[in-house]
């Protein structure tokens, strides 16, 4: 037995079945480095022991932290004005979210490469089938008023957000998965939470994927913005509401204390006058740039650019109960009517990868990625259409919202779906009208036979397998009621091992193209972009953690 | 006497103007699809937490109740919490205010009088290359819209040449010239398209001035040039233009939503468009009525311009 084994096994020899499997599994080369990590920190195993594990597998230890730049300085952010009060319990927004998270922290956070870090947990596990997951609670912290951050602090935290009276954002994201009283304390640093149902990616939920999960102080009822309460690296100096927020060092945060001395935040109605500022000097770095809004900077080698991959994508749903989309012939001529390469080209310049007509994306470790990727194919679309009974085309309306790209996108699906002989009418509105009260009857979102709607990035897939696609799914703008589907998603939350979800996953993808109920084109990544002096930001999309970031003054 | 029951007659009218606008409003706000408790969560929030929230912020209650409980309180003075900024609407009003009221304020000294000169010395020497220059060059600047002529100047001015800012916020604590240098070039695509307009109002009343009949009188009679101009040309020429610039009033109080994203200036323009995406009714009511009332006023200070400048003209109206 070489050095290597014996070291491997004295460490199996502590797992659990179920961290067993992933260790068979990384051994077999069925997952590499990035899904190893992923699955290990997910099962609560620490990022050092899978790094040593991963090292003696040969694939490489876990990168070195990297080089620290210099300290001091303040940092000029321009980001997109919160869209209201700052109050983590009914934060919506990017710029709300922002905001929170300067001060507040989660107990685990998203890594670039979809592990999770722990934060304010130190480590968590779950018991033989899932239902319950144990965290420990870091001690030692406390928030900026002096009180404690322990196991009463987590459970109010959470408990706020599941109630139904709170009027909590985070409570669909809780639906089905935890309910109010069942956190349960056993003692001052250690939580178990009862799940209302076997889920193997529960972690996610208490991570910075629930955004509006940060921890605050058990007896928070209100009135962040007045002391912006947290444990995090930097503390309020100042917020005005509608125009900008600074923030100093917490000279005493239990982690890395944050390079900068300062950040300031500048609040911008819009996206062009940010891109303007970055240019003109006025600040350092843009919180968030879609792509097509930053054109006039994304390939200037003035500044630096941050690509994130993300899971963040655009669904375009077919009705599958009536109307032009009920024959899946249909559908599947649609989706492959779309050249996605040139999607990803045309409305990204690059930063997206294609997508493969089902939420499982590159980014996540147990996509299946044997699946044969869709690829354009217009010969086939309009046999399929002949089948189907609509050789001759036929005229829909594709209903959509005015944000980000999706009227390009919309004008796009309706160039291709020309080819086939679809004629596409584009009903392109604002937000407002397209979402509607968002239950069917009252949204155009969920009432109209096609249709483009905004989803953006999480850690795992649960959230876009369950709502827009299962018969109960509250978001099923599509429609779509398949029995075979619902018992594999079930199958999939409950799985706890890399195999058990790889298993399923590939049989969701191959459904999912062979119904297409909705076509999932591109992933698009997330984009920061700063100025030549800024370094140490992690590509983390959506989440722009300012504690390593450091600038040159020069 | 006159004077006064006119003025007290175009109040009264004008706080009748200004509750007729709070109803459309509110109304308006009704229509709109959605309601706050959505607009604040998001499409993907649980309906419940979407109930929850608007039962706290008191939306759900009914129609009537709601629009009373906003209506007495702006009587007693209390313009109403903020649904989505959870805080009192008066200090996000008045401070947006008084920014708007200083963009305007510098739009204003640079448009009016090189407007109305532009008007006057185009109308003098009407037909010549002057005269085309100041019209064409009005009517194009005026076609320009704000958000073009403001991304030039800023790239031109802030990008490359570096002499103006690219906000036209300033500093915390910035003296008054400090703020009017910050707010020169935002003031400029203003500028540009009420220059045209005005100039072309005043070139208009000028030329008709000039070929009436007590011109040719007061030339008959003796009078200099000069006397003939500033006493009996301009007043009569200049009524239409302040109509005119008065109806503009309103337009650079709270119509400035393009001019005040682009140079990131907190003015009421962008207060109340941010107010209607949310449906942020308590805050977008005082903005509309804030406006209702800068416009009210302008009107009513044209009014009185117009019947001193025209004897014509006088209130009361039995004479």
């Amino acid at each position: 037995m070489s050095k290597r084994d014996q070291l491997i096994s004295q460490i199996r020899r502590n797992l659990s079945e179920v961290e067993n499997d992933l260790m068979d599994n990384a051994l077999a080369g069925r997952v590499d480095r990035r899904g190893f990590l992923a699955h290990g920190t997910r099962l609560g195993l620490s990022l050092p022991l899978l790094g040593t594990l991963a090292g003696a597998m040969g694939m490489g230890g876990v990168r070195p932290a990297r080089a620290a730049g210099p300290s001091g300085g303040t940092l000029r952010v321009a980001m997109t004005m919160p869209a209201g009060a700052i109050d983590p319990v009914t934060i919506a927004d990017d710029g709300g979210l922002m905001m929170a998270m300067q001060t507040a922290e989660y107990l685990c956070t998203l890594n670039p490469d979809y592990t999770l870090k722990p934060v304010l947990a130190t480590s968590w596990s779950p018991n033989t089938d899932g239902t319950v997951w144990t965290f420990k609670i870091r001690q030692g912290v406390k928030f900026t008023n002096g009180q404690p951050m322990n196991a009463d602090a987590v459970i109010a935290s959470v408990e706020r957000l599941v109630n139904p009276k709170n009027g909590s954002n985070a409570l669909s994201a809780f639906a089905g998965v935890l309910s109010p009283g069942h956190s349960q304390k056993i003692d001052d640093y250690t939580v178990a939470f009862h799940l209302d149902a076997a889920n193997g990616n529960f972690p996610y939920v208490l991570s910075s994927d629930n955004y509006n999960l940060v921890i605050l102080p058990a007896n928070y009822t209100g009135g962040f913005e007045q002391s912006f309460i947290g444990t995090g690296p930097f503390k309020l100096e100042k917020y005005i509401p509608k125009t900008g927020a600074s923030f100093v060092r917490n000279d005493d945060y239990w982690g890395p204390k944050a390079l900068l001395d300062r950040t300031e935040f500048t609040f911008y109605a819009d996206m062009q006058p940010q891109v303007l500022a970055l240019q003109g000097g006025q600040v350092d770095m843009l919180a968030q740039m879609p792509v097509f809004e930053g054109r006039a900077i994304i390939d200037n080698p003035q500044f630096n650019i941050i690509s994130c991959k993300s899971s963040a994508h655009e669904q375009v749903h077919m009705q599958c109960d009536a109307g032009p989309f009920k024959d899946k012939r249909v559908r599947q001529a649609l989706a492959l009517s779309i050249n996605r390469a040139a999607l990803v080209r045309g409305l990204f310049q690059g930063h997206a990868d294609v997508g493969n007509d089902s939420p499982f994306c590159k980014a996540f470790p147990s996509t299946d990625l044997s699946v044969p990727q869709r690829e354009q194919d217009l010969k086939k679309a309009r046999a399929l259409l002949e089948q189907a009974g609509v050789g001759g085309g036929f005229s829909v309306t594709l209903t959509t919202e005015q944000f980000l790209e999706i009227p390009d996108y919309a004008v796009l699906i309706q160039a291709f779906a020309k080819k086939i002989g679809i004629d596409i009418n584009l009903h392109i509105e604002s937000q407002d009208a397209y979402y509607g009260k968002a239950v069917p009857g009252q949204s155009d979102w969920l009432d109209v036979p096609l249709g483009i709607t905004d989803y953006g990035n999480r850690g795992v897939p649960n959230v876009f397998l369950n709502a827009p696609l299962t018969s109960k799914g509250t978001w099923n703008a599509a429609r779509f009621h398949n029995p075979t589907y619902d018992g594999l998603v079930a199958d999939y939350v409950k799985a706890l091992d890399l195999t058990g979800q790889r298993a399923v996953s590939g049989k969701i993808e191959e459904l999912l193209l062979d119904e297409t109920p909705i076509i999932f084109g591109y992933f698009y990544n997330y984009i920061y972009a700063t100025s030549k002096a800024v370094s140490g930001l992690p590509a983390i999309g959506d989440r722009p953690f300012l504690q390593t970031v450091s600038i040159s003054q020069s | 006497m006159g004077l006064y029951r006119a003025i007290l007659y175009r109040l009264m009218l004008a706080v009748i103007t200004l509750w007729l606008l709070s109803v459309i409003v509110f109304a308006g706000c009704q229509i709109l699809p959605g309601d706050v408790g959505r607009a604040i969560l998001g499409p993907f929030a649980d309906a419940r937490a979407v109930a929850a929230l608007n039962h706290q912020l008191g939306v759900d209650r009914p129609l009537l109740a709601q629009y009373w409980s906003w209506i007495t309180g702006m009587l007693r003075g209390n313009m109403g919490m903020s649904y989505t900024y959870r805080a009192p609407v008066a200090p996000f009003i008045g401070h947006a205010l008084v920014n708007s009221l200083k963009l305007a304020g510098i739009a204003f000294v640079l448009v009016v009088p090189l407007g109305i000169l532009g008007g006057v010395v185009a109308a003098l020497k009407v037909n010549t290359w002057i005269d085309r220059t100041i019209v064409i060059a009005g009517l194009s600047a005026t076609v320009v819209p704000e958000f073009v002529s403001g991304i030039v100047f800023i790239m031109v001015f802030s990008i490359w040449l570096r002499v103006f800012p690219l906000t036209a916020t300033p500093p915390a604590n910035a003296g008054v010239f400090t703020q009017i240098y910050y707010l020169l070039m935002p003031s400029i695509p203003l500028f540009m398209i009420l220059f045209g307009y005005i100039a072309r109002m005043a070139r208009a009343g000028m030329i008709e001035a000039l070929t009436s009949d007590y011109t040719r009188t007061a030339v008959l009679k003796g009078l200099s040039y000069r006397q003939v101009i500033w006493r009996h040309v301009l007043r009569n020429a200049l009524l239409p233009t302040i109509t005119v610039i008065a109806t503009q009033c309103g337009y650079l109080i709270g119509g400035l939503v393009v001019v005040e994203t682009l140079f990131n200036y907190h003015g009421i323009g962008s207060l109340i468009f941010a107010a209607a995406k949310a449906k942020d009714f308590p805050m977008l009511a005082a903005g509309i009525l804030v406006i209702g009332v800068v416009y009210v006023g302008a009107n009513l200070i044209a009014d009185l311009l117009y019947s001193a400048l025209n004897p014509r003209i006088s209130f009361g109206g039995r004479e």
